[in-house]
C-alpha cells in the first residue's frame, strides 16, 4: 500500500529571481583548490629545476595569476550562496593548471597573437583563455537558475547549430586539409566545439519530450525490437549530418564525437541496446563508405594500422607520439626534460593542440597519464550523479550528455594519441591549447554547476511538443 | 651534482604524488556523496506532487511516494484518494514497468490527461510530465530529489 509520504511537504514556491545574498561556505571546494595550488607550485618548481637548475617557481606571475583566478571563482560562488557541486571546479582547475604548466614548457613561439599592440606567446595566450573560461564557467554556474531558455527553444538552438555548421561549410578556411576554422574578421574559432554543446541541448530536449514514446515497442525486425519507425528518423538525420561533416570538413573527430554522444544519449534515454547496435552498424557502414571515397580518410586509417610504413611522412606525428610515450615509461622523464627539440622545434608539430597527452606521457609517465584520465573520469562521474539527482528528464539528459561530451572527446583524442583509434583532430578538453575548446568546455562546466544546484526552481510544466503532435498524426493515419 | 639530481627527482615525484593526493581526496568526497545518497530512502520509483486541487483533497503541495502499482480515484480503497467531484471511483492506475511509468485510464467518466492530452488506454509518461484527474493536476517526479 502507498502511504502519503511525509505529511504535507513544502508547496512548490514561486521562483525567486533575486533573493537576498546569503554566503554559504564551500569547504570541500576550498580544500581541494588549495591542494591544486600546492600541486601546481611543486610542478612549477620541478619544471624550473629541470630547465634552469633553480628551485624556484618557473613562471611566478603565470601560476600566481591562475591560482588567484581559481580562488576568485571560489569566492564568487561562496558569496552567491548556491548549493552547487564543489568538485567540478577543482577538478577542471587541476586539468587547466596542468595545461598551463605544459604550455609554459613548450617552445613559446608555437603561437603568437597580438592583442591591442602587445604580443602574447603560447603560455600567455593560454593563461588568458583559461581565465576567461573560469569567468564564464563561474558566471553561468552562479547566474543560471532556470533552464527554460534551453528547454523551450531547443529547435531554435538546433537551427542556430545548423547555421553555424553551414557557415563553416561555406566560409571556413582549410587548415591541414580540414575545413574547421571560421574566420570572422578579428575573431576566428572552431564552431564544432560550440556545436557539441548545442547538440546536447537539442538532444536532451528532443529525447525528454519523446522518451516515453521511444520506449514503447512497436516494430520488430528479426531479433531486434525497434521503436515506432518515425522516431528513428532523427537517428538517420543525425547520421547524415555526421557524414556531411566528414565529407565537407574532413573532420573525423567532430563526426565521431557527435555520433558517439548521440548514441550514448539515446541509450541513456531509452535503455534500449538495439538502438545502439543499429547506430554502430550505421557507423561502420558510413566509415567504410567514407574510407573508400576519400583519400584523406583512407590515409588516416592506413597511418593508424601501420604508422611505421612511412615514419618520416604521413606517419611522422603518430610515430613520434609513440616514441614519446615509450621514453616516458612509468614515472616519466620529468617536466621540462622531455621532447628534446630538433632544430628549435618539438618533434611533434601539433603537440599543443592534438598531442598534449603524448607530451605529458613523456614527462609525467604512465602514472601521470593515468591520473589525468582519472580526472576526466571524475568529471564524467559528477555529470552522472547530477543527472541521477535531477528533478526531471530534461535536466537528467542534459547533465549526462554534457559530461559524456567531455568524456567521449577525451577518450577519442587520448585513444588517437595512443594509436588505439585512428587519429582525429579533436582537442583534449581543458588541456589542449585553444580558445574555442576552452570556452566550450567552460560552458559545459558552468551548466553542470547550475544543474547541480539543489533547491533550484522546479522544472516548468511540460508542453506537448510540435514533433510529438506531428508524429501522432502520422501514426494515426 | 648527484645530490641535485636526487632533489630534482624528489620534486618530480612529489608533483605526481600531489596529483594523486588530489585524486584520492576527490574520490573520497565522491564516495561520501554516494554513501549519503544510498542511505536516503530512494527505493520508491517516483513520487507524485499535487500542483492544483480546487476541491482541497488531496491539498495542493502534497507529495505521494509511489509504489510500482498505484491506484488513483475517488473510492477510499485507492492508494491515492482523489476526492474531486469530477474523478471516478476507480479512475486510473499508475504502473512502473521496465524503466518507465505508464498511466492507464480505467474507463473513467471524465478521462485522464497527460500534459493536457487525453489518455486512451495506456499511455507512457516521463518524469516531469503533468497528469490531470478530475480537476486535480499532479506532476510525476523522481523520488530522490534532495
Amino acid at each position: 500500500m502507498t502511504a502519503p509520504a511525509a505529511a504535507p511537504s513544502r508547496t512548490p514556491a514561486l521562483p525567486r529571481l533575486i533573493g537576498p545574498i546569503r554566503p554559504r561556505p564551500r569547504w570541500v571546494e576550498l580544500r581541494l583548490l588549495l591542494l591544486v595550488a600546492a600541486a601546481l607550485a611543486v610542478g612549477s618548481i620541478s619544471l624550473n629545476a629541470t630547465v634552469n637548475g633553480e628551485f624556484r617557481l618557473y613562471d611566478v606571475q603565470g601560476i600566481v595569476i591562475y591560482v588567484a583566478g581559481l580562488l576568485v571563482a571560489h569566492l564568487a560562488q561562496v558569496l552567491a550562496g548556491r548549493r552547487t557541486d564543489q568538485i567540478l571546479l577543482p577538478t577542471a582547475g587541476m586539468l587547466g593548471g596542468i595545461s598551463l604548466l605544459l604550455m609554459e614548457r613548450l617552445p613559446q613561439d608555437l603561437v603568437t597573437q597580438s592583442f591591442f599592440g602587445t604580443t602574447l606567446t603560447l603560455a600567455e595566450v593560454q593563461l588568458l583563455w583559461l581565465l576567461i573560461a573560469l569567468g564564464i564557467a563561474t558566471t553561468i554556474g552562479i547566474v543560471v537558475r532556470s533552464d527554460s531558455w534551453l528547454r523551450r527553444y531547443k529547435y531554435t538552438w538546433a537551427a542556430a547549430g545548423v547555421a553555424l555548421l553551414l557557415l563553416t561549410f561555406v566560409f571556413g578556411t582549410e587548415v591541414n586539409g580540414q575545413r574547421l576554422t571560421l574566420d570572422l574578421g578579428p575573431i576566428s574559432g572552431q564552431p564544432s566545439e560550440l556545436l557539441k554543446v548545442i547538440l546536447v541541448v537539442f538532444l536532451a530536449g528532443y529525447l525528454s519530450e519523446n522518451r516515453a514514446l521511444l520506449v514503447e515497442q512497436d516494430t520488430r525486425v528479426g531479433p531486434l525490437r525497434l521503436p515506432p519507425l518515425p522516431y528513428l528518423a532523427p537517428m538517420v538525420v543525425m547520421w547524415a549530418i555526421a557524414l556531411g561533416i566528414v565529407v565537407v570538413q574532413r573532420d573525423l573527430g567532430a563526426a565521431l564525437l557527435f555520433f558517439g554522444v548521440f548514441l550514448a544519449m539515446l541509450y541513456v534515454a531509452t535503455g534500449r541496446f538495439s538502438l545502439v547496435i543499429i547506430g554502430l552498424i550505421l557507423f561502420v557502414l558510413g566509415s567504410a563508405l567514407m574510407a573508400t571515397l576519400f583519400a584523406t580518410i583512407r590515409t588516416r586509417v592506413d597511418i593508424w594500422l601501420d604508422p611505421f610504413s612511412d615514419p618520416l611522412g604521413a606517419g611522422y606525428q603518430v610515430v613520434q607520439a609513440l616514441h614519446a610515450f615509450a621514453r616516458g615509461g612509468l614515472l616519466g622523464v620529468g617536466l621540462g626534460a622531455g621532447l628534446p627539440e630538433i632544430g628549435g622545434r618539438p618533434p611533434i608539430p601539433a603537440v599543443h593542440t592534438d598531442f598534449p597527452l603524448a607530451a605529458l606521457g613523456e614527462e609525467l609517465g604512465l602514472l601521470g597519464v593515468v591520473a589525468i584520465l582519472g580526472l576526466f573520469l571524475v568529471v564524467v562521474e559528477r555529470g552522472m550523479r547530477i543527472g541521477a539527482a535531477a528533478a526531471d528528464d530534461f535536466r537528467s539528459l542534459l547533465a549526462v550528455g554534457l559530461a559524456l561530451v567531455i568524456g567521449i572527446q577525451a577518450f577519442t583524442i587520448a585513444a588517437g594519441n595512443l594509436k588505439v583509434l585512428p587519429l582525429t583532430g579533436v582537442t583534449l578538453p581543458f588541456i589542449s591549447y585553444g580558445g574555442s575548446s576552452l570556452l566550450a568546455n567552460a560552458v559545459i562546466i558552468g551548466l553542470l554547476l547550475a544543474l547541480s544546484d539543489k533547491g533550484v526552481e522546479p522544472p516548468p510544466p511540460p508542453r506537448v511538443g510540435s514533433s510529438r503532435r506531428w508524429f501522432r498524426r502520422g501514426a494515426a493515419r | 651534482m648527484d645530490g641535485f639530481l636526487i632533489v630534482v627527482w624528489a620534486v618530480r615525484l612529489l608533483f605526481l604524488g600531489l596529483i594523486y593526493l588530489f585524486l584520492a581526496r576527490v574520490i573520497a568526497a565522491l564516495l561520501r556523496d554516494l554513501r549519503a545518497a544510498a542511505r536516503e530512502p530512494g527505493d520508491r520509483p517516483g513520487r507524485l506532487v499535487v500542483l492544483a486541487s480546487p476541491a482541497g483533497e488531496p491539498p495542493a503541495g502534497q507529495s505521494f511516494g509511489l509504489d510500482v502499482i498505484t491506484a488513483l480515484g475517488r473510492d477510499v480503497n485507492n492508494a491515492i484518494v482523489i476526492d474531486d467531484p469530477f474523478a471516478s471511483a476507480e479512475h486510473a492506475v499508475l504502473t512502473y514497468r521496465g524503466r518507465s511509468w505508464y498511466l492507464e485510464d480505467l474507463g473513467s467518466t471524465n478521462g485522464s490527461y497527460v500534459n493536457g492530452r487525453k489518455v486512451e488506454g495506456v499511455s507512457p509518461i516521463g518524469f516531469g510530465d503533468e497528469l490531470q484527474i478530475g480537476q486535480v493536476r499532479m506532476r510525476l517526479e523522481r523520488a530522490a530529489t534532495r
